[in-house]
């Protein structure tokens, strides 16, 4: 047995009584009040640590002594206030021989607070004792002797009236006395009980004669419940017992310094398009009709551009300033395709137009804002883009959200390769192994495809849009090799990776949910 | 773009032209046969045969039906667009509708034709109608640019006239009406008067279209007369118009109607529109009318565009089966689109339509070789190492609307009417809690802080975001600058404990930073901080002001910072 171990485990009171019984010579043996007395314990404390310690083989059983202690019932006490049955019917007996009165056994009877029973009782001991007679006519008279039991009696209420007493310091007669008036199974209405007092006396096993010996070396110990600075400075922590826990309870909880779990996906997201080689593209939550749309060759007359679509602002309404030559390249394409080898659109262009501030509606312009800035060729670009929808907000729909969209430049780009790079996101963002391309339609690219794939735990989904910018985009900006745009529609992803069926709650004010979503991608 | 409601039954009789190719479809082979119209199968009931199908391509209005989406399906399975008769130039037309002067203000163009011998059935009757409304409402932008209507032919008489009258000089009965009534009275009364009135500018002459006996056929782009103007099950002469302020567009609307009714079985007549002046089409304009025009386009630029060598063969095959008329010379084609497309703006058009006819999954991907080298924007750096330090310091990061309300962006901050409670607004406001930008970041803490009073405390949380600064210096209004804001919220918080949390981030941040006091109204004064980076004010700290949290209804006492990060990169 591992004795250090079991001293960790033991309770300051089983301490006590191993120590205490390790103090005396060996093989000493002490019974409970002793113990108790050298412990300086109460008896239901010694009897608790003895109960443990004997569970723990720490000590054993010496001797077991059973001593027989007689003491009054309630009945007892109250003959002993009074007078027993034997007493009254031998006083009556004595009082009608004397005065030459009939006496019976129903006269006996009907005397108040007899039962019928303890007067045959008495009766019956009496004759047997040669005190009464019956004579003829069934009366009782008395012969003149004395009533040994009824002395007897009398002496025994007398001597157990305070306390108890061993059954062996009573002679033998009363002994039989005792025995003959003793609560026994059946008969409860006696006046005597006898009870055996078991008496056992202690002494340490083997174990624990090591594990007293071990405590005794160890010195009485203190039990603290904290460490502090004091006790690691001198030392004294090894003089304390440092009380134990209940390990298993749930802790309190701690609000964690944590990311948000939608935008540690977001980040995941960005991580991994930086590792695929694009750069990240910043744009304005502001931006003109211009960049939002025109330079997307979006028509001033797209449905998406009515006052239900996107968000206008008030003041400034316009643009002070629209960068040339990209306002007259793009006007002219809108209007008649120009060197693009475009029809164009047909319309007569509104500058204007062109100059009104909306919120950003699509992350595309980001991308177009980068393709007139002399992007990199061959280049990829990115951006994780907020942008705005003029729509009711709802489960499905949300008033600002987060785009994921860029492009790549360069000689090399045609639909296959678009092809390829939306098979690489399929595997980088969404470990899917399986994809569909669907021919889509983007007003900015030709040809246009939808990326469905099938995430190994979330199963099919849109993944993406992505398309070849249109000529009437790339030239006007000023580029002249294909250029990729692609877009990935996160929010399902997310929605369904964080278990939630509303998308306003990517956003929610609840605090308890942001803390506790877990956030697993 | 449109969903439309079609049913299976139909759809599989238009497809059969030897009897029984099209029937029993089954929802993977519809889903297949769907890529070539970009559509997407949004809900099916097989009890009904009622099919939901979204059509994605806002420029082919020829798919947005049933009639269209099988005529695609069939020219692939047949190889070639069969040619529609009455396309051809001749002969001249012995039906006349005549255009009277004044109409080029007001709603110039008009094309019309008749369709003999297909009986309307009920179903027939709900598409014609659904085509209808599509193509008036997204094509046709809310019947501004096209406006269809569909009558009963053997109730009118030739020649029509398109003409301008005063409004109270005509009346006839309406739709959905049961006595006759002035054009003005349908203006002001009627639903569709209340719901189009507005497309026609001058009320003081308005268009009708009325036969030769003087008859109204409807007020264009209004509502039909109930008399003539209303088709029922069972017609099987009918007359089709349409009008609208684009030529081509209208003719295009009457091309994809006739080709609809004809693919149903009718013999479509052609009607001869006279103008009082000359079109871009002429003075008389036959309708329908095919206006595609002949494109050549270089085998290369296809294949190139594509990424794979296809040849001649192929590339005429592909077009041939998705409708192109086609002449081939060499190393080229010469591609014509049928006359209910008008969608060929530029050769990369063809090139999509040669993709799509193959089907996408016929074309290997490849990964783009090219080399580029990856990065995150200074900004982007800055805020990702602010956001790694703030969640080191304790701080739940939180994600919030940028488009909110001025109450909580200004209101609630006792900012209303300062510098700092300016905010950049919408104009067509649609719901006032999302009626403008933030300016800031602490509004956006303070709503969660708002929110959740029964999460546990200490509440420490933190956002990175843009937000928009009205400033008149900048061309667009305003800045968008990346903001960091951060709030601590419990019972015995105070202004050092979020100032040492400022002190640490700036520490790692490496930056130095002073703190001046400032009577900002949001915060409690002289326990507010503006925070100096090199003399330069970058952001705010401070315990946030009673005032405020009474009005955000937070009964917990909250201290916080809001730092400009785009302040602190350049």
């Amino acid at each position: 047995m591992d004795i250090s171990a079991l001293i960790d485990s033991l309770h300051p009171l089983e301490i006590n009584v191993l120590t205490t019984l390790g103090l005396r010579p060996p093989e000493t043996a002490l019974g409970s009040e002793q113990l108790a007395r050298a412990a300086e314990l109460e008896p239901s404390q010694l009897s608790m640590a003895v109960e443990w310690l004997l569970a723990k083989s720490l000590i054993t059983v010496q001797t077991e002594t059973v001593t027989p202690i007689v003491s009054l019932t309630k009945i007892g006490v109250e003959y002993y206030q009074t007078a027993s049955p034997i007493e009254r019917v031998l006083a009556a007996a004595r009082d009608a021989t004397g005065t030459g009165k009939r006496l019976t056994i129903p006269d006996l009877q009907a005397q108040g607070g007899l039962d019928p029973s303890d007067v045959s009782k008495a009766v019956g001991r009496l004759k047997k004792e040669g005190v009464v007679l019956i004579i003829q006519g069934g009366c009782v008279e008395t012969t003149g002797r004395q009533s040994p039991t009824a002395e007897a009696l009398r002496t025994l209420l007398g001597e157990m009236r305070d306390s108890p007493k061993e059954l062996k310091s009573f002679t033998e007669a009363h002994r039989q006395v005792i025995e003959d008036f003793a609560v026994k199974r059946g008969n409860a209405k006696e006046p005597f009980r006898v009870d055996d007092r078991v008496a056992r006396s202690f002494t340490l096993s083997p174990d624990g004669v090591s594990a007293a010996a071990q405590l005794l070396r160890q010195g009485v110990v203190e039990e603290v419940s904290q460490l502090t600075p004091d006790l690691l400075k001198d030392g004294s922590w090894r003089q304390k017992r440092f009380r134990k826990y209940t390990i298993s309870l749930r802790p309190p909880r701690i609000g964690a310094g944590k990311k948000h779990a939608y935008r540690e996906f977001l980040d995941t997201v960005k991580a991994k398009l930086v590792s695929m080689g694009f750069q990240e593209m910043r744009g304005a939550l502001v931006e003109t009709e211009f960049w939002d749309m025109d330079a997307l060759f979006m028509p001033q007359f797209h449905p998406a551009r009515d006052i239900h679509d996107v968000y206008f602002v008030k003041d400034p309404s316009h643009t002070t300033a629209l960068d040339e030559p990209f306002l007259s390249r793009v006007a002219k394409v809108h209007e008649n395709g120009e060197e693009t080898g475009s029809t164009g659109w047909g319309y007569s262009f509104d500058v204007h137009r062109a100059k009104r501030l909306v919120l950003r509606s699509q992350g595309t312009a980001v991308s177009a804002r980068t393709l007139a800035a002399a992007p990199d060729i061959p280049g990829k670009y990115f951006s994780i883009a907020r942008c705005f929808r003029y729509d009711q907000v709802d489960a499905t729909h949300a008033t600002d959200f987060f785009q994921v969209e860029g492009i790549v430049l360069g000689e090399d780009i045609n639909f296959r390769t678009l092809l390829g790079l939306l098979n690489l996101f399929a595997r980088e963002v969404a470990q899917a192994k399986e994809v569909k391309f669907l021919p889509a339609y983007f007003p900015f690219t030709e040809p246009s495809v939808e990326l469905h794939v099938r995430h190994p735990r979330l199963g099919w989904m849109e993944l993406g849009g992505a398309g070849l910018f249109r000529p009437e985009v790339t030239l006007p900006l000023g580029v002249t090799v294909p250029v990729i745009a692609w877009g990935l529609g996160l929010d399902r992803m997310a929605m369904v990776a964080l278990g939630i069926h509303d998308i306003r709650e990517l956003f929610t004010d609840n605090l308890e949910l942001i803390r506790t979503t877990r956030g697993l991608f | 773009m449109p969903t439309i409601t079609i049913f299976q039954d139909d759809l599989e009789s238009l497809l059969t032209v030897d009897r029984g190719a099209g029937r029993g479809i089954t929802v993977a082979q519809l889903e297949d046969w769907l890529m070539l119209v970009k559509g997407e199968l949004k809900g099916h009931n097989p009890e009904t045969g009622e099919l939901r199908i979204e059509l994605q391509d806002s420029n082919r209005p020829d798919l947005w039906c049933c009639e269209g989406i099988a005529r695609q399906i069939r020219i692939k399975q047949q190889g070639r667009l069969k040619p529609y008769s009455f396309f051809a130039k001749k002969p001249k037309s012995p039906h006349h509708l005549i255009v009277k002067p004044g109409m080029e203000q007001v709603r110039p163009y008009i094309a019309a034709c008749m369709a003999r011998g297909y009986r309307v059935t009920e179903k027939g009757l709900a598409q014609l109608i659904q085509t209808q409304e599509k193509l008036a409402d997204i094509f046709g932008r809310k019947r501004k640019t096209v406006s269809i209507g569909v009558y009963q032919l053997r109730n009118i008489t030739f020649p029509v006239t398109y003409e301008l009258v005063k409004p109270d000089d005509v009346r006839f009965t309406p739709l959905g009406m049961e006595t006759t009534m002035t054009l003005s009275e349908i203006l002001m009364v009627h639903p569709k008067g209340l719901e189009y009135g507005p497309i026609l500018a001058v009320k003081s002459l308005l268009p009708i279209l009325r036969d030769a006996k003087d008859q109204p056929l409807s007020f264009p782009p209004i509502i039909n007369s109930r008399e003539i103007g209303e088709v029922r099950v069972g017609d099987n002469e009918l007359f089709i118009e349409v009008t609208g302020t684009d030529l081509a567009m209208v003719i295009l609307s009457l091309n994809i109607f006739a080709a609809n009714l004809a693919d149903r079985g009718a013999s479509i007549e052609p009607v001869e529109i006279q103008y009082p002046t000359s079109t871009i089409l002429g003075k008389r304009v036959k309708t329908p009318q095919d206006l595609g025009k002949p494109k050549t386009i270089q085998i290369k630029t296809i294949e190139q565009a594509l990424g794979q060598a296809l040849g001649e063969t192929v590339v005429k095959q592909a077009l041939e089966s998705y409708g192109y008329g086609l002449s081939a010379e060499k190393g080229s084609v010469k591609a014509k689109l049928p006359p209910y497309r008008h969608d060929l703006m530029h050769t990369i058009d063809v090139v999509e339509d040669v993709a799509m006819s193959r089907g996408y999954a016929e074309f290997t991907p490849v990964m783009p070789a090219q080399f580029t080298v990856g990065g995150l924007s200074a900004i982007e750096q800055l805020s990702d190492r602010s956001r790694e330090l703030m969640v080191g310091l304790g701080f739940q990061e939180i994600i919030s609307n940028i488009l909110g309300s001025p109450d909580q962006y200004s209101g609630f901050m006792r900012l209303h009417g300062t510098e700092w409670g300016r905010t950049v607004d919408v104009d067509n406001v649609m719901s006032l809690s999302f009626s403008c930008l933030r300016q800031w970041m602490l509004p956006s803490l303070l709503r969660i802080e708002a929110a959740s009073s029964r999460a546990f405390y200490p509440h420490r949380l933190f956002e990175a975001g843009d937000v928009a600064i009205p400033d008149g210096a900048h061309e667009l209004g305003s800045r968008t600058e990346t903001v960091l804001g951060a709030l601590i919220a419990h019972a015995t918080t105070h202004f050092s404990e979020i100032h040492s949390s400022l002190d640490v981030l700036f520490y790692y941040l490496g930056k130095e930073y002073s703190l001046e006091p400032v009577q900002h109204p949001s915060f409690l004064e002289g326990r507010a901080g503006r925070i100096l980076v090199s003399g330069k004010p970058v952001g705010v700290i401070g315990e946030v002001h009673p005032e405020v949290l009474e009005r955000w209804q937070i009964v917990m006492p909250v201290v916080a910072f809001d730092v400009n990060l785009s302040q602190l990169v350049s």
